[in-house]
């Protein structure tokens, strides 16, 4: 009687949270793989099967070819430049420095912006004329270095990406400073009477430890990395001559620029395997940590 | 169990030794010249929406302004559609965030005190939509509100963003009512409630501080996003703020000053709820990670 009624005040419960969940986030994934095999255009009701076309048209189209490597250096970048900066601060940060907590919030600040408004800012620091990273750089006697920074093929996505890595840096801080709370100071003392100095404390004790707090920033920043869109869009718009595109950006392009939602659709059938790919080693990671801690 | 909740920024302990004077005032002069260099984009932009054109055209735009004017402020304000989309951008952001806490609070207490064969399982299902690139069904949804004839309201941002929220706020309430007492449930059986009224009347006055992280971080989220607006949107009448401000910048293309100043309107509510909630922003911010 009461188990009868508790599975069905548990029906109750997850019922429209699960059906919500399914028809907005799982189902149009089916679709996506549906209208990738078709050549339909975004207006018209009626399209024609193609096959496997849009595939073939996404391996040997160099445009892809040139998103998927500015993806990757996207990604290398997330992964190395915004990690080591947050650990540097969140190690510095938890040595009892007086006003730490003000330290703190002014770099997490950034996250709490919208990558439309961090966009906006970057353009004023990119302006060529008097945009701060070109007056910095007169000033320092560095005339010859400056350049319209978005405007310049060879630069255009580089500067994107420093400019979303101001936001990463406070995330990827905020994870290695709870990493780092979790971690007993009886530990780096252990170490420091043994006769570990700070560097080899941080490279024995507390760099293992952070093990778990590490792979939480890298998968975040690689996820992060495929979805990244907003910030591209607001300051380049995946140009000039594609330079800055990423995959999400050149997706968008295709599907509601161009209209060839067939085509885009494949695109995202693709981002979809990637992603499928760093979800599940983020959740083998997670599995080892987890056994190895526990 | 709210303890866990509570202690979000621990104090660093006191065990330092004694250490070296000079060493400890180079590291204060060097992080905090990494923080004004930081903080910099900020400042900028601060500064750049209190200055006239004329003092923009003729110090740039980094030079301190002459006097405090907000004109700029004014300007963006009443001239063009900055009002309508704040309306809009409350109308999406409240109702996404509580639906989508709701949906989440319903999901993550059955989890966590309701298991049933296969629920670990549905579990992760559900948890892995965190880490969707939404590029992923953006066509199918883009087809899905046009079949309803909701393309161009403001509908398609509240459901999608409902949905899309469930993940992270199931995942948090999970591990939120891991923390719950068993017994708690158990007397109130034995007391003769049903599962509703356990929910209702036990379970969610314990949640509250759990809902307060939540509500930042989704409100925040919402509030932010400037994707499905792009996707969903058309008209100027609905659009929100995020879109609206990039929109606004054609208009505005040489007003620096009244870019910033949009700018800066844009992020107030979100940068008000970073500056006098950031505890349980921050406190969401590490769960939703680390025990991922």
């Amino acid at each position: 009687m009461i188990k009868r009624q508790r599975r069905l005040w548990t029906i109750g419960f997850i019922s429209i949270p699960l059906v919500v969940y399914t028809i907005i986030v799982v189902a149009p994934l089916f679709y996506s793989f549906f209208y990738s095999l078709t050549d339909w255009n975004g207006l018209s009701s009626d399209f024609n099967f193609v096959g496997f076309k849009n595939f073939a048209k996404v391996f040997s189209d160099p445009l892809f070819a040139n998103a998927i490597k500015n993806t990757v250096i996207w990604t290398v970048v997330a992964i190395t430049a915004p990690t080591l900066a947050g650990l540097t601060l969140a190690l510095i940060l938890r040595e009892g420095i007086r006003g730490a907590n003000i330290y703190k919030s002014l770099f997490y600040l950034p996250i709490a912006l919208s990558l439309a408004v961090i966009g906006q800012i970057w353009i004023w620091i990119y302006q060529p004329r008097w945009g701060l990273l070109n007056v910095a750089l007169e000033a320092i006697g560095l005339e010859s270095a400056t350049r319209a920074w978005l405007a310049d093929p060879q630069t255009a996505l580089i500067s994107v990406i420093a400019a979303w890595s101001w936001q990463q840096v406070g995330l990827s801080m905020v994870i290695f400073l709870a990493g780092l709370t979790s971690i007993s100071p009886e530990l780096t003392e252990a170490a420091q009477i043994d006769g570990a100095n700070y560097w080899q404390s941080l490279r024995y004790v507390i760099i293992p430890l952070l093990r778990p707090a590490s792979i939480v920033v890298v998968a975040l920043a690689v996820i992060n990395s495929l979805k990244s869109f907003d910030i591209v869009f607001t300051m380049t718009k995946g140009g000039p001559f594609h330079s800055s595109d990423t995959l999400a950006m050149f997706m968008y392009n295709e599907s509601f620029k161009k209209y060839y939602m067939g085509y885009g659709s494949a695109i995202a059938v693709v981002l979809f395997l990637i992603a499928l790919v760093v979800i599940a080693l983020y959740f083998r990671q997670v599995k080892a940590v987890e056994q190895l801690y526990d | 169990m709210t303890e866990s909740l509570d202690s979000a920024q621990q104090p660093t302990p006191e065990k330092r030794k004694k250490r070296n004077w000079g060493a400890m005032a180079l590291l204060y002069v060097v992080l905090t010249a990494i923080v004004i260099v930081y903080s910099m984009p900020g400042i900028g932009v601060l500064i750049t929406s209190v200055k006239t054109n004329e003092e923009i055209a003729k110090d740039g735009l980094w030079s301190l302004p002459e006097e405090f004017r907000l004109s700029n402020y004014q300007e963006a304000w009443t001239n063009g559609n900055l009002k309508t989309y704040t309306i809009n951008s409350i109308l999406v952001t409240i109702p996404g965030a509580f639906a989508s806490i709701a949906l989440g609070l319903l999901l993550g207490y059955v989890f966590s005190k309701l298991p049933f064969r296969g629920s670990n399982a549905l579990f992760i299902f559900v948890v892995a939509g965190m880490f969707y690139p939404p590029q992923i069904v953006l066509i199918p949804l883009f087809r899905l509100f046009n079949a309803v004839g909701l393309y161009d309201t403001l509908w398609p941002m509240i459901i999608v963003h409902t949905a899309f929220g469930i993940p992270i706020c199931t995942l948090i309430m999970r591990n939120f009512f891991a923390t719950v007492p068993n017994a708690l449930r158990e007397a109130a059986i034995i007391d003769g409630a049903n599962e509703g009224q356990i929910l209702r009347k036990i379970m969610l006055p314990l949640s509250l501080p759990a809902l307060a992280v939540l509500a930042t971080l989704q409100f925040t989220w919402i509030w932010n996003d400037f994707l499905w607006p792009l996707i969903f949107t058309q008209s100027d009448s609905v659009r929100t703020i995020m879109i609206g401000i990039v929109a606004m910048r054609g208009q505005y293309s040489v007003a620096w000053g009244v870019q910033g100043a949009m700018s800066v309107i844009a992020s107030l509510p979100t940068l008000l709820i970073f500056i006098f909630l950031q505890r349980y922003f921050i406190r969401g911010l590490t769960l939703g990670s680390v025990k991922g």
